[in-house]
């Protein structure tokens, strides 16, 4: 029963942080931490990082350490506006993938990576035994690994469905490995407690297990849209808000023909904003034209009725970010309840 | 005169009910009465209550896609029996121009370096990409042979250079700023994709898939003098320069739109000529509208197994236009080994 498995996790999710904001201390080094499959050791905290993803440096720079991190690479979009003063100071190895050399000619401590396709088996960096065998430790974000299997899919593919547990897992190691696991608690504990309050005022109000459909972007403004998975950050997200995601595939981002969203005509379309144009349909505007305009999805109710939420698209990745996401999503959702009435 | 006409009747029947079978079968599930009330409404002014979703399904959706994967059929066919005539060269096909290789350079130019800013359509940027590629190709042609296609082996080695060229450009731009949801976008692409097709598409498709079929068969007793050499030609009385250019500007311009459109899309240029052959002869009076016929049927075909072949996934195109061409070809050629004269 997804309600009360969602209740049950939320429930966890904050026992665990009241439990752990108990037990903040200072971190016993030899430290020795099981990570994706490697054992880590740390005998002190790391001097230096550097980070593969945008996910690892804004956690890192959340935790405090942006004056530990000496490269950063791997980016999505624009750093968070609350964290651009100490990211201004970082020096930026590369906007996608990095080489080995410029990650390790930064003589880092520490190699934080976000996905495994970067460090890991057939990483495009490098493999975590390459970096091992010069000294310079790797830890890959859990929400990458656990449950997922990246030797298959383009984007890999998730065996067990994503979870928050696993990124505040990341805080928990990470804030561990640094010697910062206070701020690592308060960090989860923010986290945990806003998550939690999104989910209640959802399912105090009429919304719950309404049918909702996640359009990220196209190819080309009428081809197959990119819509949230079962499995995938998103479809986590609306499954743990409460609403039902009619998107079947358990991969991540499937391609999904509009057809088959106009036949199961979802309650509310969410759809994605963001600074990036490289497809049409990246443009949130164009999206709504396109909406509006097309032959069949305009009968939608969602499109009909004007049920339509939009949502930053840096706020649906597994990152401290899915929380933001969370919290606009159930806003929006209320609001559009507010004015049916 | 009557043979003509019964030929023609039969033939378009055939298409009629291929491109029925394209509007019925499709990723979702809608009854044929539904099916029959929509095509009612529309063509014979009927009043049947239909769901405005369905009616946009069935009218804008999948009658649009068939008939773009009729007239992109056709046209791909007959390119390739120009192709074959004029360099006689049984392995010719209408990519071989550098064509398909130009329009993905264009359309990843678009969406992945994000030429244009969003403003551009794939379909825009491809176009040009392959007329680029196109003139390159031919320059190329014209400058290492002596003028004419007195040597097709020019024209082949100038393709590959060209074809060459412009997929090296296409990795260089997916490899240095693709992410993973990009490169899948342009997979699609690649492969051959028909999702996003509407009635402009099929106004653009069908006029010059027709425009084609009508030049081509201007030049039916042209392209047979061919089959000897332009010596031969020459010799027959045919204006060698003036067919060899037109004709080849025509296959290239078909190639150009059908490939922005939809994709490339391989095999169909290159076996339904062969296929067409060996049912109706080597007299292109017959080829050419019988290779039209077969290209336009087959890939409807496809178009409809591609949607159907996995429940709730959509398979590229140009995928099963090769699963299923290579053994209809193999099987085509093993039954008339023995019969040809």
């Amino acid at each position: 029963m997804p309600v009360r498995r969602l209740a049950f996790s939320t429930l966890a999710a904050l026992l665990a942080g009241t439990v752990l904001s108990f037990s903040a201390s200072a971190t016993e080094y030899p430290l020795q931490l099981h990570n994706c499959g490697h054992t880590l050791k740390f005998d002190k905290a790391p001097a230096s990082v550097v980070t593969i993803g945008q996910a690892g440096t804004e956690m890192l720079y959340a935790l405090g350490l942006g004056d530990k991190v000496a490269g950063t690479s791997l980016w999505f979009n624009a750093v968070q506006p609350r964290f651009k003063a100490v990211n201004d100071k970082v020096p930026r190895l590369a906007d996608n993938d990095p080489s080995f050399e410029s990650v390790i000619g930064k003589r880092p401590a520490l190699v934080v990576s976000q996905f495994e396709w970067m460090v890991g088996k057939e990483g495009v960096v490098g493999t975590r035994e390459q970096f091992h065998d010069l000294r310079i430790a790797t830890y890959a974000m859990p929400s990458d690994c656990e449950g997922k299997n990246n030797l298959s899919g383009s984007d890999g593919t998730r065996t067990a469905a994503y979870d928050a547990h696993a990124l505040y897992k990341s805080v928990q190691q990470l804030a561990q490995i640094f010697d910062v696991e206070a701020r690592g608690k308060a960090l989860v504990n923010e986290l945990t407690q806003r998550q939690a309050k999104a989910v209640a005022e959802l399912k105090s109000s009429k919304l719950q297990n309404v049918s909702a459909a996640l359009w990220f972007s196209s190819a080309d403004l009428a081809i197959d849209p990119y819509m949230a998975g079962q499995k995938g950050v998103a479809g986590y997200m609306l499954q743990t808000l409460g609403l039902r995601n009619i998107v079947t595939s358990a991969e991540e981002w499937p391609t999904v023909g509009w057809e088959t969203i106009a036949l199961a005509n979802p309650s509310i379309l969410i759809i994605a904003r963001m600074d990036r144009r490289r497809f049409p349909a990246d443009d949130y505007q164009k999206k709504l034209e396109f909406l509006k305009k097309d032959p069949v999805t305009q009968h939608m109710d969602a499109v009909k009725n004007n049920r339509i939420v939009i949502v930053d698209a840096d706020a649906l990745q597994g990152s401290i970010r899915m929380v933001d996401g969370m919290e606009q999503i159930a806003q929006a959702a209320l609001r559009l309840q507010g004015a049916a009435r | 005169m009557l043979r003509l006409i019964l030929l023609s009747t039969a033939a378009l029947a055939v298409l009629a009910v291929a491109v029925q079978l394209g509007v019925a079968v499709g990723e979702t599930r809608l009854s044929p009465t539904v099916v029959y009330q929509v095509l009612a409404n529309q063509l014979a002014g009927a009043q049947y209550p239909v769901d405005p979703i369905d009616q946009g399904i069935v009218w804008n959706y999948r009658l649009a896609r068939a008939l773009v994967a009729a007239s992109c059929g056709a046209g791909l066919a007959i390119s390739g029996v120009i192709l074959q005539s004029l360099l006689r060269n049984a392995l010719a096909e209408p990519y071989l121009l550098g064509i398909s290789a130009g329009a993905s350079t264009g359309a990843v130019l678009v969406s992945v370096a994000g030429l244009g800013a969003g403003a551009i359509s794939m379909t825009t940027g491809a176009f040009f990409g392959a007329v680029c590629a196109f003139a390159l190709v031919a320059l190329l042609a014209h400058a290492a042979g002596s003028g004419g296609l007195r040597n097709s082996a020019q024209i082949v080695l100038a393709g590959i250079a060209g074809s060459q060229l412009f997929n090296a450009l296409t990795s260089l731009i997916i490899t240095k700023s693709g992410s993973a949801e990009q490169a899948r976008g342009i997979m699609f692409w690649l492969l051959g994709n028909l999702s996003g097709v509407r009635w402009g598409d099929t106004l653009l498709t069908a006029g010059v898939a027709v425009a084609g079929i009508a030049v081509c068969a201007w030049h039916a007793r042209a392209l047979d003098a061919f089959t000897f050499g332009s010596e031969s030609a020459a010799a027959l009385g045919v204006p060698v320069r003036r067919v060899q250019l037109v004709l080849l500007l025509v296959a290239a311009l078909i190639t150009a739109v059908m490939v922005s459109i939809v994709g490339a899309i391989g095999f169909v240029g290159l076996v339904i000529p062969h296929a067409a052959r060996f049912m109706v002869g080597v007299r292109h009076r017959r080829l050419i509208p019988a290779s039209a016929l077969m290209g336009a049927v087959f890939l409807i075909a496809a178009d409809v197994i591609s949607r159907t072949l996995i429940p709730g996934q959509v398979l590229p195109i140009g995928v099963i236009t090769a699963l299923v061409g290579a053994p209809v070809f193999a099987g085509i050629l093993l039954k008339g080994r023995g019969g040809r004269a």
